[in-house]
């Protein structure tokens, strides 16, 4: 493991474009202090272990000051770090240590909203005249913005909860202890760019943005998307572009595509949004054993500008999100994923990407290679790479943020707390438990998952096509096979060809206009035959794919 | 008679020809008194100038053929006629002649030529699974299909599309140049639905998860195909209005004419099917359409509809080809008829498939997967319905009643199996069980309902 002193992805402002992510919420990744919970300083001792798996940036979920009702996405100081999860200092040597190995490190930002018990909010709430009593969105009826949908239908019934003290409703899109912050009002949009700048500051490269769409709210709309939000997230772009060149803006947008794109402004807001509709269509087409529910949401993808990115993924600290699928559709995913009723919520299902596929390695493997060819930047959940399951019973968001599996050791290695001292049980089943899955005996098998991982994300190290080449299906008359290529502009194309099917397939692909080149298979370079001007035959194992350079002989 | 542009020697390879083709008519070779060249022309000439395209035209018993030859000089090698034997005409002492849409340069100059200059690609393609034209797909973006068997006047499949297309249907490929010669629509060019699949591919693929997966209810199956087949039933539903539109809609005279027809149709069909025996089921079906009375207004319909018709897109569902069945008479094929004509030839094609995938399997899983085949053409169908039913502004083509919507798709559904039977016996006879089974299920009243 030794310590490379460059960056990855050197000195490109770009960086992000070719980049892994890797979510990693600080609570239940390593504790470093023996206190049960994760902590910051436990990122940083674990940073040997990121850099050997190849991943470029480390994104944390929310570390500051917070009542941790919404797994601290409740912040309740920006300026500071939970005290559970350390200090302002360690979050500096985690910046560093990541720097001095080549890896990045973004952080989450909620913008939309503070919980209620911020001094703002417990100062706006005393009465209509004080210093911050603009600072929140009131109401003196709780009947404004009809159009606004509710986003946690299982927990919240209106948009509105009156405050007694102060004698008036107060507006938000998430839960009511969660107050939307009034960005009509300069100070509040004036101070919430200071907290940008704090961050970047001290060095980190970046942020992933909580919930964007909702900043403003205007009469008549759903209060999604606005004009003025688009403005506000511009100006934080031209600020960090002046004062923090290289550092990255990633939006959470969870919206239909084309409603997407506009984060991207015209490369002049957001450097990336995440694609979230992709991610139920992947599971959907395995599946189905076709590519329509995928190749259909790549085609109503629209381009985005030069240097941005999209940010894809398998799984995350959220539910699986349905919000992006028809009815009908989510009905299937429901029934096909969440057979147990306790694995759904709000619109999405709460498992993890191991148990969600039955624990068939193959699905597995076969998801992540598409996660790791289709246009975006990749981001892994902790744990997803040994195959760490879930535990349902947890409730609420609980059951996919178990602790980290490092070892068969006591607390699974995570932290040599108490048992009863720890933030959440560690998994314990034969299946997924600790002394089954973890990272130390996958790091001794090298026919692991993990394994398999640190080589599929060598390979696309060396690709920059993957991160950044043009993406074009090609037509496979076998609808279970999905075949596609990457073609970078310094000439690097990469083939791409899987299996959705339980089945071995058969494909016949139209490649003339690659006649003469040979295929060379990506993870052991075996040359495959030329390419002639007959469709290209290929053979695919079930679940099986093929990444294939095509190279001049 | 244009004949001098055809080299001496060639009209003789004619007849063998046409004999190996699949998309020639007859069973056997014809005789070489039979066949009489019509017209013949050298389209164009490329390579070192050595290499020629004719268009040849010929009457074979008074149904016409278009015929696209390519002449090369004999010795030149042609490494894309290996394994195409069939495509050989032959050589005379000079050049050796074979089917020119093999010969991607003179299929790039097809091209050209078939639309004005307007359009070129850099690669061809042939389409391998084709029965009665030969088809040709460009640069994946543009597709040419060549009309082999040529009927009088223009050809349905181009009539129908463009207009359908015009009419801003989108579940057409849109229409880019036809090329017309003496009377004749020879070949059509269409925008090419790249990352298409037939809608029977992907039957079969949610018929084998199912068969291998098993649950008892296909619902339940990971590839449950029944939003599909619902999204077909809207796209159908949307097809016939536009069709409707287009070329109109005979209130009545289907009730006179169409309907009694397709009664007897029926009638000798179950006459043929069932041999002597005339059994008494039979007889009450015959009361029983007869009863319906009325049968509801006609359009122009699809004529051969079923999932090989069908394409699956990223932008959802494509129909294609509106030759109508190429066993019937063209006449017959561009009479206005009932919209449950197409409406049951998916249905049939649900049990065709569900059927296939069965024929698959072992003998001996037979009664556990029977069951599942069944219980799949029921919710596919059922699904299809609710979404061709459903389409607002349907009901003003369909019969009113619920009694005589149930007896004119029972017929249509009938008489559709009945054809099939024919064919199959002719031409497949191991898939003759499948439209038995069917027959046999209509007749006995045990069939699955319309729902509706």
């Amino acid at each position: 493991m030794a310590v490379t002193p460059v960056r990855s992805n050197g000195d490109d402002p770009h960086w992000f474009r070719r980049s892994v992510f890797y979510e990693i919420l600080v609570r239940g990744f390593y504790d470093a202090n023996d206190d049960g919970t994760g902590d910051i300083a436990g990122i940083t001792a674990k940073l040997d272990y990121l850099q050997w798996l190849g991943i470029d940036c480390i994104w944390l979920l929310p570390f500051y000051h917070s009542p941790l009702r919404d797994g601290g996405y409740d912040i309740s100081d920006f300026f500071t770090i939970l005290p559970e999860y350390g200090t302002l200092a360690d979050a500096v040597e985690l910046v560093e240590q990541a720097h001095k190995r080549g890896m990045r490190v973004v952080a989450d930002l909620v913008m939309n909203h503070t919980s209620d018990q911020h001094p703002w909010f417990q100062e706006s709430r005393q009465n209509r005249t004080n210093p911050k009593a603009d600072w929140y969105v009131w109401s003196d009826d709780d009947q404004r913005w009809p159009e606004a949908r509710l986003i946690f239908i299982d927990a919240e019934k209106s948009n509105w909860t009156y405050d007694s003290l102060r004698g008036q409703y107060y507006w938000h899109r998430f839960f009511s202890y969660q107050p939307d912050l009034n960005y009509d009002n300069p100070e509040v949009s004036d101070t919430m760019l200071d907290v940008v700048r704090f961050w970047l500051d001290i060095g980190l490269d970046g942020f992933r943005l909580d919930a964007v769409p909702y900043l403003f709210e205007r009469d008549g709309t759903d209060g999604e998307n606005l004009a003025e939000t688009h403005e506000y997230l511009k100006r934080i772009r031209k600020e960090v572009d002046f004062a923090f060149p290289g550092k990255v803006l990633l939006a959470e947008a969870n919206q239909w595509p084309e409603d997407v794109v506009d984060y991207f402004g015209s490369g002049d807001e957001c450097h990336m949004c995440f694609h979230f509709p992709v991610m139920p269509r992947m599971f959907m087409s395995v599946r189905r054993e076709q590519r329509y529910p995928v190749t259909e949401i790549l085609a109503r993808t629209p381009s985005i500008p030069e240097g941005c990115q999209w940010g894809i993924f398998l799984r995350n600290h959220d539910e699986l999100t349905l919000e992006m699928v028809t009815d009908e559709e989510r009905d299937y995913m429901y029934s096909e994923y969440a057979k147990d009723p306790r694995m759904k919520r709000n619109l999405g299902i709460g498992r993890r990407l191991a148990p969600l596929v039955e624990n068939d390695r193959r699905i597995g493997e076969l998801l992540h290679a598409l996660l790791f060819s289709f246009p975006g930047s990749p981001v892994l959940y902790y744990g997803d790479e040994i195959g760490m399951g879930d535990n349902i019973y947890l409730g609420d968001r609980d059951s996919v943020r178990t602790p980290m599996q490092w070892s068969p050791d006591r607390n699974a290695g995570f932290s040599r707390a108490d048992f009863a001292q720890l933030y959440l049980p560690p998994l314990m089943d034969p299946v997924y438990g600790y002394q089954a899955s973890n990272v130390e005996a996958e790091l001794r098998n090298t026919s692991s998952l993990l394994h398999w991982m640190k080589r599929m994300l060598e390979v696309r190290k060396q690709h920059p096509v993957f991160g950044t080449g043009r993406f074009e299906v090609i037509s496979a008359e076998n609808p279970s096979v999905l075949a596609y290529v990457r073609t970078g502009n310094d000439g690097d194309i990469v083939l791409c060809v899987c299996n959705l099917s339980r089945f071995a397939q058969p494909a016949e692909l139209p490649l003339q206009q690659y006649e003469g080149k040979t295929p060379i298979e990506l993870l052991g370079r075996v040359p495959f035959p030329r390419i002639g001007e007959l469709p290209y035959f290929v053979t695919l194992a079930p679940y099986g794919f093929y990444w294939f350079q095509l190279v001049e002989p | 008679m244009t004949t001098d542009k055809l080299p001496d020697g060639v009209s003789e390879m004619v007849p063998a020809y046409l004999g190996r083709q699949r998309w020639y008519g007859g069973t056997d070779a014809p005789g070489p008194d039979q066949v009489s060249v019509t017209a013949a022309d050298e389209l164009a000439v490329s390579g070192e100038g050595d290499h020629r395209l004719l268009w040849v035209l010929v009457d074979v018993g008074g149904a016409d053929y278009q015929l696209l030859i390519a002449e090369r000089p004999n010795g030149e090698p042609a490494e894309f006629l290996h394994g195409h034997d069939a495509a050989v005409l032959g050589s005379t002492d000079r050049a050796y002649y074979y089917d020119a849409t093999l010969d991607s340069e003179l299929a790039r100059v097809l091209l050209d030529l078939v639309t004005d200059g307007v359009e070129q690609a850099e690669r061809v393609r042939p389409v391998t699974v084709e029965q009665s034209n030969t088809s040709l797909v460009f640069d994946d973006r543009l597709i040419m299909k060549v009309f082999r068997r040529l009927p009088e006047g223009p050809n349905p499949d181009v009539e129908v599309t463009e207009a359908l297309a015009a009419a801003g249907f989108a579940h057409v490929a849109s229409p880019v140049s036809t090329w017309r010669r003496d009377g004749h629509d020879l070949a059509f060019v269409q925008r090419y639905l790249a990352g298409g699949t037939e809608g029977w591919a992907l039957a079969l693929t949610s018929l084998r998860d199912l068969y291998a997966s098993g649950p008892d209810d296909p619902a339940e199956a990971g590839g449950d195909f029944a939003a599909e087949a619902e999204r077909l039933g809207v796209m159908t539903a949307e097809m016939h209005l536009v069709m409707a539109d287009a070329f109109g809609v005979d209130g009545t005279g289907f009730r006179s004419v169409g309907w009694p027809r397709v009664i007897s149709s029926i009638e000798q069909g179950v006459r043929k099917a069932v041999g002597a025996a005339w059994p008494g089921s039979a007889a009450a079906l015959i009361e029983r359409l007869r009863a319906v009375d009325d049968p509801g207004p006609a359009i122009r319909v699809h004529a051969d509809y079923h999932l090989g018709q069908v394409m699956r897109t990223d932008e959802g569902w494509y129909v294609l080809d509106f030759e109508g069945e190429p066993a019937r008479p063209l006449g017959e094929r561009l009479t206005p008829s009932s919209c449950f004509k197409d409406v049951t030839g998916m249905l049939r094609s649900f049990q065709y498939a569900a059927h296939f995938v069965l024929l698959e399997r072992e003998q001996h899983e037979f009664d556990r997967v029977g069951k599942l085949a069944e219980a799949w053409e029921v919710r596919n169908r059922e699904a299809f319905l609710s979404g061709y039913m459903g389409t607002p502004g349907i009901d003003t083509l369909l019969p009113v009643g619920s009694e005589n919507r149930a007896g004119v798709s029972l017929a249509f559904e009938l008489d559709k199996a009945l054809y099939e039977l024919t064919y199959e016996q002719a031409y497949r006879p191991d898939w003759a069980i499948i439209p038995e089974t069917a027959i046999d299920r209509l007749l006995s009243g045990s069939a699955p309902g319309f729902g509706g």
